[in-house]
């Protein structure tokens, strides 16, 4: 049989089975009614940024109304300078626990995979996942600061970002170490290669996604942190932890935020856009 | 000069790392005094109390006692309301496009694209997507100003801000995904032979769908109330922004005690949040046990 013809096998068989599934599970009206929940609430996501985007040129923000426009709050946003150390601060901050995510995930989650027993492992790694922010940062803050008696800081907030993206970090270089044939390990051993060239020219580029994703992931986790940082920052100020003290605060300064998070997102949204475009067409691409 | 001795540290590090068998215990010690000690830290405080502003040794149930006496439980029933609500209506409106993603979805295209757009968000900082609903659903807002235009009321719709409505409603989009993504993953690995066999046996839609696809699609549901559901309980940024301070959940109240140094009272209250946890985790461990627990699911991944 030709490669066509195998082709063409395959994409009749997939045909069936998704008839398969329309019939079990979408009959008439469940298959556009699922769509468009998923629709609504894919929208319902992105109002508020693209709004938030639109209001930053608005002269009346609070009224949601963009009307008449305006570059005033870029203006002043420029003009003060009390968001540049919080920025500065957390971009570091994101860039240090983004390299700590790769040094710690790429050696612990290739090896958890070849454990005999893993599921004990698995959870208490993966544990935080599951621990509102709120807990984990009440919880970090009474051991740190009420039984160890440390002063706060950007160390501490430095831990509870780690506690945070870690395990991000961990699932995705897991998922692809459960994925990796060892057997090419082992033959590339048996032709003599070193154990860091085995690492470096066989194990690094099948794994370099899950390295790459790590990095990102601890980057952009950290850098959007809020509710373990507020509990342990001590007198330092970060970047959410300045926006949400003036979006809670009182109006006047609410304006100014809409711009540097129009900003923001104008930065993030492509880096993380593009990743994960790659990431999941890929994945879609391999089935 | 500087290069080479970096790389070839870079080298002998990894090399060792990868190599010894202290690289994944090391973790785990370290691991387990930066995450579980701290954990169980907070449950020990919670049976302390504070006198003078300092704890005090002394085990008891005194700070239990006034928690379930206080208005703190009218907060964390509060609290439990709105996750409960949240989660089911999550659920509801998850189980389905997750399972039209996973099977349904005839583009992979389209696919990629969907989950591209329920991904990005989650790294994206909250406080500022939430506090522009304010400028919408304000009683001068975009809506109120649009109904009023048109007619449709002549007074401002005031619930649409500061109620546990709007808090709801605030929450309805950033928990979406979260409930969608463990469903979405459990269902792209359901075998289609079962539903082939399921219809030759005889079973009509109905029955495949609650008597196959469901059961098989359980372990995502409960990991995707995990997901979704004890995060929304520590949920901070949204209560505050739409509540506006008149829908107190357990994250403010939490705050408070903190900030007033009543460290027991915040430590039971983190510990009311992990008591659920603990549940829905015993509940995820025994729904997938045999499938070979947690790392059953990773083996699964394979694809």
């Amino acid at each position: 049989m030709s490669t066509a013809d195998a082709h063409a096998g395959a994409g009749l068989r997939r045909n069936q089975r998704l008839r398969l599934w329309e019939h079990a599970v979408y009959a008439p009206i469940w298959r556009p009614l699922a769509a468009w929940i998923g629709l609504v609430l894919i929208v319902l996501t992105y109002i508020p940024l693209v709004w938030l985007v639109v209001m930053s040129f608005s002269d009346r923000p609070l009224s949601g109304i963009p009307h008449p426009l305006t570059l005033r709050w870029y203006d002043e946003l420029f003009a003060t300078s009390a968001w540049i150390e919080p920025i500065t601060d957390s971009l570091w901050l994101a860039l240090v626990v983004g390299i700590c995510c790769v040094l710690v995930s790429v050696p612990v989650g290739r090896a958890i995979p070849r454990l005999r027993r893993r599921g004990g492992v698995l959870l208490i790694t993966l544990l935080p996942l599951f621990v509102p922010g709120l807990t984990m940062g009440a919880a970090l803050f009474l051991f740190i600061r009420s039984y160890m008696h440390f002063k706060l800081g950007m160390w501490s907030v430095f831990v509870g970002h780690m506690v945070w993206a870690l395990p991000f970090a961990f699932l995705l270089v897991i998922v692809l170490a459960t994925r990796f044939d060892h057997h090419l390990l082992e033959a590339a051993e048996d032709l003599g290669a070193s154990a860091w060239q085995r690492f470096w020219q066989i194990e690094f580029p099948i794994m370099r996604p899950g390295i790459v994703g790590a990095g990102l992931f601890g980057f952009i986790l950290s850098f959007n942190e809020l509710l373990r940082s507020i509990f342990l920052r001590g007198t330092e100020t970060t970047m959410p932890i300045y926006t949400w003290a003036q979006a809670s605060s009182h109006q006047s300064n609410v304006p100014i935020i809409f711009g540097l998070a129009s900003l923001i997102f104008g930065v993030t949204l492509p880096i993380i856009g593009t990743f994960f475009w790659i990431l999941f067409s890929r994945t879609g691409q391999s089935r | 000069m500087a290069n080479a001795l970096v790389s070839r540290s870079i080298r002998t590090w990894y090399t060792q790392a990868a190599s010894g068998r202290w690289t994944v215990p090391t973790f785990i010690i370290v691991w387990t005094v930066v995450v579980i000690v701290p954990l169980f830290l907070l449950l020990l405080y919670s049976f302390l109390e504070t006198k003078g502003f300092k704890v005090v040794w002394d085990p008891s149930f005194h700070t239990w006692d006034r928690f379930f006496e206080t208005g703190r439980w009218t907060v964390a029933m509060r609290t439990l309301r709105i996750a409960i609500g949240m989660t089911v209506i999550e659920l509801v409106l998850a189980f389905p496009f997750a399972l039209w993603l996973a099977k349904g979805c005839r583009s992979q295209g389209l696919k990629a694209i969907l989950l591209t757009l329920l991904t990005i968000p989650f790294f994206l900082d909250l406080s500022s997507r939430t506090i522009i609903w304010r400028a919408l659903l304000g009683s001068n807002g975009v809506v109120n100003t649009v109904l009023m235009e048109l007619g449709i009321t002549s007074e401002p719709v005031e619930w649409l801000i500061f109620t546990e409505f709007s808090v709801f409603f605030g929450l309805a989009a950033p928990y979406f995904a979260t409930m969608v993504f463990p469903i979405f993953l459990v269902a792209t690995l359901i075998d289609d032979e079962y539903l082939d066999a399921s219809r030759d046996l005889g079973a009509n839609p109905l029955q495949s769908l609650f008597l196959v696809i469901v059961p098989l699609c359980l372990p995502g549901v409960i990991a995707g109330v995990v997901f979704t559901m004890v995060p929304m309980m520590g949920e901070w940024v949204v209560p505050q922004l739409m509540g506006g301070g008149k829908v107190n959940m357990i994250g403010r109240s939490t705050e408070d005690a903190l900030s007033t140094l009543n460290y027991p009272t915040a430590a039971s209250l983190s510990a009311f949040v992990l008591a659920i946890l603990v549940v829905l985790l015993a509940a995820l461990t025994l729904l997938t046990r045999r499938r070979g627990g947690i790392a059953g699911l990773f083996e699964a991944l394979k694809l």
